[in-house]
């Protein structure tokens, strides 16, 4: 237990030690940031409009349903911000496995007394800590915003949510990736690849070999509808359970890949 | 081994881009698709290849243990989300706790079961991931079954039912259907309704004393509440009662809303001979006015002193002073008000009481709807509403009767008949306005549906998406400035400690 937690302080350390690390983190708290008050801007200028003397939409009521904090504000930031994440979290997670195999010190920590279970699991929770906290500042003024207009604390807390498990299964895809390779840039860009392959199967759902049972399964297989039902605000068991299996499978994929180098070198 | 495998998925990848481009296997995508699955093939075939020739067998065991420690994973990963998906179980955190059917949504369901939606939609329209969230839950009842279809992939179904947008809901029961351009339950549960297509009979709408229109469609006016009323399968008519001429026959009920001017003596005299008939009122009355219909109501143990009740616990509403438009949280224990308690509160945009008292031992008289406690009653016209009411040293303070009810068994032309009247101390909550307002649409329409003997209509509907105060979250200006302001410190400080991580690696 304690060489366990050793290497997971080691790895924080090391994350919080990187500029690229916390260029990414400053990079997602300023995209957050910059596509929350953008579509809240739109928003509250749309009601300005609607309320305008001219149509006078506020006074009799009839502002378009559609035009709410859900579908105006809280929807297309999740959508931006998943996609955003996509290219900015294999960044973070680049390095813990690559750098390591690179430089061979991988081969030392396998002399201690941690088993390759241990080492994946420790690098894994540290890259969560890290990923978690960067959902957690990148959340400041989006929670401020609504906090302060008296509204909607819970359902801002259901994409919270949808968005950290969202950066943590693309956190565990890339440290996966960054398991199998010495290259922190071929580490990074399988991370980018996978991620967006896994964001959306409807395009190939377009082939037309692929049926009504085809579809289904490659819509439970799809990061984008997981996560989006937490823009929703509804957060739902399967969905939950979906982005503990993401986690859990590619944990035995980067434990794999030491074995692996042991066998096939 | 790695170059052959990259090789591969390179060519997978442009030959399923090409395919799904076109639509179909060309010769480019085919080539492609089978070049990268051989590369791959032969890739994984020489890494266990080389695996085979370099490991001891010993080893061998170790890479299918890890091997399948990778298929455990996956098998276990999926039964998990298989079974968590399975059990149904979800948390509502929506503002709206949109998820929570509606009762009367629920109602329409099972009636018309079975009924079957189809949602048309583009490719990568991302609105429909709600309306499927929203029909899926609807699924679970049981009584509806739904699909989906690509609209460019069913053109011949879109022509029919005249599909013009993507994210457009069919819903479709007993060979009829109906189309919902902008789906949520609100919309759903009115084609729901449209597919009934029942009739509950006319309803008058008295007209002549500058009683509100149903037809008028500005704030000020009540078409919302001649929609709902046709919406839930009642035809509205108007009736212009200072003729003085009898209430038609076919009507089920009279709705008199929120009359300006005093009623002529032969309009009241056939108000009254339509009641001692087994007649059924409905009647809005304003704090302010005297219109003579009051003193029918008196009549029949339903007084309503020309006062205006201010209740402090209901706060102010657009600087006016508090209470004097009281926000009502208590309701009897009356069939017009199931469904409605202390936390589905109803809006009166101002307030008279009424006052009850039997006319005779077997009638019924009951409040049913009443402001808080705190509340007492002023003289119309005695004070603004930009001055904070007292109230008088001798007077009540308590709970005041906002909304009440009337049966009066009868005998008319040698029948046993019995006569129902509701009336309400404001027509202001019924105006479109306010009558989307919390639940005033439900005590209205559940008043209307007592009155005329409906009651297994009584029912709580869903409510829209948005109120005026989901819509105006934070005004424009507070949110550059929060952005200008804080929102660009947190970024420059962890760019600050990017830096200063940087310092530190070159130093060590």
């Amino acid at each position: 237990v304690t060489a366990f937690r050793a290497l997971f302080r080691k790895e924080l350390l090391l994350l919080f030690g990187a500029p690229l690390a916390w260029a990414a983190l400053s990079l997602v708290v300023l995209v957050t940031a910059l596509i929350f008050f953008d579509h809240l801007r739109l928003y509250n200028q749309t009601i300005f409009l609607y309320s305008s003397t001219t149509m006078g939409s506020l006074d009799t009521d009839t502002i378009p349903d559609y035009v709410n904090l859900r579908d105006t504000v809280f929807f297309p930031v999740m959508e931006t911000l998943g996609i955003t994440l996509i290219g900015l979290i294999p960044l973070v997670t680049m390095r813990v496995f690559a750098e390591e195999r690179a430089r061979g010190t991988d081969e030392l920590l396998l002399t201690t007394a941690l088993t390759p279970a241990r080492i994946v699991l420790a690098k894994f929770a540290a890259a969560y800590v890290f990923v978690a906290l960067m959902m957690a500042a990148s959340f400041v003024y989006p929670a401020m915003a609504i906090v302060q207009g008296g509204l909607g604390a819970q359902h801002l807390a259901a994409v919270f949510v949808g968005l950290t498990l969202h950066a943590i299964a693309l956190a565990s895809i890339g440290l996966a990736c960054s398991a199998w390779t010495g290259s922190q840039l071929v580490a990074a860009v399988a991370g980018w690849a996978l991620g967006f392959v896994i964001w959306d199967f409807e395009w190939v759902k377009s082939f037309r070999f692929v049926g009504e049972t085809g579809s289904g399964l490659l819509d439970a297989l799809s990061l984008h509808l997981h996560y989006g039902s937490f823009a929703e605000g509804i957060v739902d068991a399967g969905h939950l359970a979906y982005f503990v299996a993401l986690a859990a499978i590619t944990l035995a994929v980067a434990h794999f890949s030491f074995t692996w180098r042991r066998v096939a070198g | 081994v790695s170059g052959l495998a990259l090789a591969g998925w390179i060519a997978l990848a442009f030959g399923a881009g090409a395919y799904s481009a076109v639509g179909r296997a060309g010769w480019f995508s085919a080539a492609n698709l089978a070049l990268g699955m051989a590369a791959l093939a032969i890739a994984a075939g020489r890494a266990v290849l080389r695996a085979r020739g370099t490991a001891p067998p010993a080893s061998r065991g170790a890479l299918l243990r890890g091997l399948a420690g990778i298929a455990l994973a996956g098998a276990l990963g999926v039964g998990l989300e298989r079974v968590a998906a399975a059990s149904g179980w979800y948390t509502d955190w929506s503002f709206e706790q949109r998820t929570l059917l509606a009762p009367a949504t629920l109602g329409a369901l099972a009636e018309l079961a079975p009924v079957e939606a189809t949602i048309f939609r583009d490719p990568f329209d991302p609105r429909v991931r709600s309306t499927r969230l929203l029909l899926a839950r609807l699924a679970k009842t049981g009584d509806l079954t739904w699909r989906e279809k690509v609209i460019d992939e069913a053109p011949e179904d879109a022509d029919r039912f005249e599909i013009r947008s993507s994210n457009s809901v069919v819903v479709e029961a007993d060979g009829r259907f109906q189309v919902v351009d902008r789906p949520s339950e609100g919309t759903i549960y009115e084609a729901l309704y449209h597919l009934r297509s029942r009739d509950l009979g006319v309803v008058y709408a008295a007209r002549g004393a500058g009683e509100g229109q149903l037809d008028r469609t500005d704030g000020a006016g009540f078409s919302g509440l001649g929609a709902a009323l046709e919406t839930e399968g009642y035809a509205v008519r108007e009736f212009v009662a200072q003729t003085g001429g009898e209430v038609p026959d076919d009507a089920v009920g009279l709705l008199i809303v929120g009359p300006q001017r005093m009623w002529r003596p032969e309009a009241l005299a056939a108000l009254e001979r339509y009641l001692a008939r087994g007649g059924r009122v409905i009647a809005l009355l304003e704090p302010g006015t005297e219109t003579g219909v009051e003193t029918v109501l008196a009549e029949w143990g339903l007084a309503s002193p020309n006062e205006r009740v201010v209740d402090p616990a209901s706060g102010s509403l657009a600087g006016e002073a508090p209470g004097w438009n009281p926000l009502v949280y208590g309701y009897a224990d009356h069939p017009l008000a199931r469904g409605l308690d202390d936390s589905r509160m109803t809006f009166f945009p101002g307030a008279r009481p009424f006052e009850l008292r039997k006319p005779r031992g077997d009638d019924t008289v009951a409040g049913v709807a009443f402001s808080s406690p705190r509340s007492f009653a002023v003289p119309a016209g005695a004070f603004s509403p930009d001055d904070a009411a007292e109230p008088a040293p001798d007077a009540r303070v308590g709970a005041r009767s906002l909304v009440v009810t009337g049966r009066y068994p009868r005998e008319a032309g040698g029948a046993a008949v019995e006569t129902r009247i509701a009336a309400f101390g404001d027509a202001g909550l019924a105006s479109n306005h306010f009558l989307r307002s919390v639940y005033n649409l439900d005590l209205v329409l559940n008043a209307i549906h007592w009155t005329l003997e409906r009651e297994p209509e009584i029912t709580i509907r869903p409510k829209g998406v948005v109120s005026g105060r989901n819509q105006l979250p934070l005004p424009v200006q507070d949110s550059f400035t929060m952005f200008q302001g804080v929102g660009l410190l947190l970024p420059e400080l962890l760019l600050l400690g990017a830096a200063w991580a940087w310092a530190r690696g070159r130093g060590a």
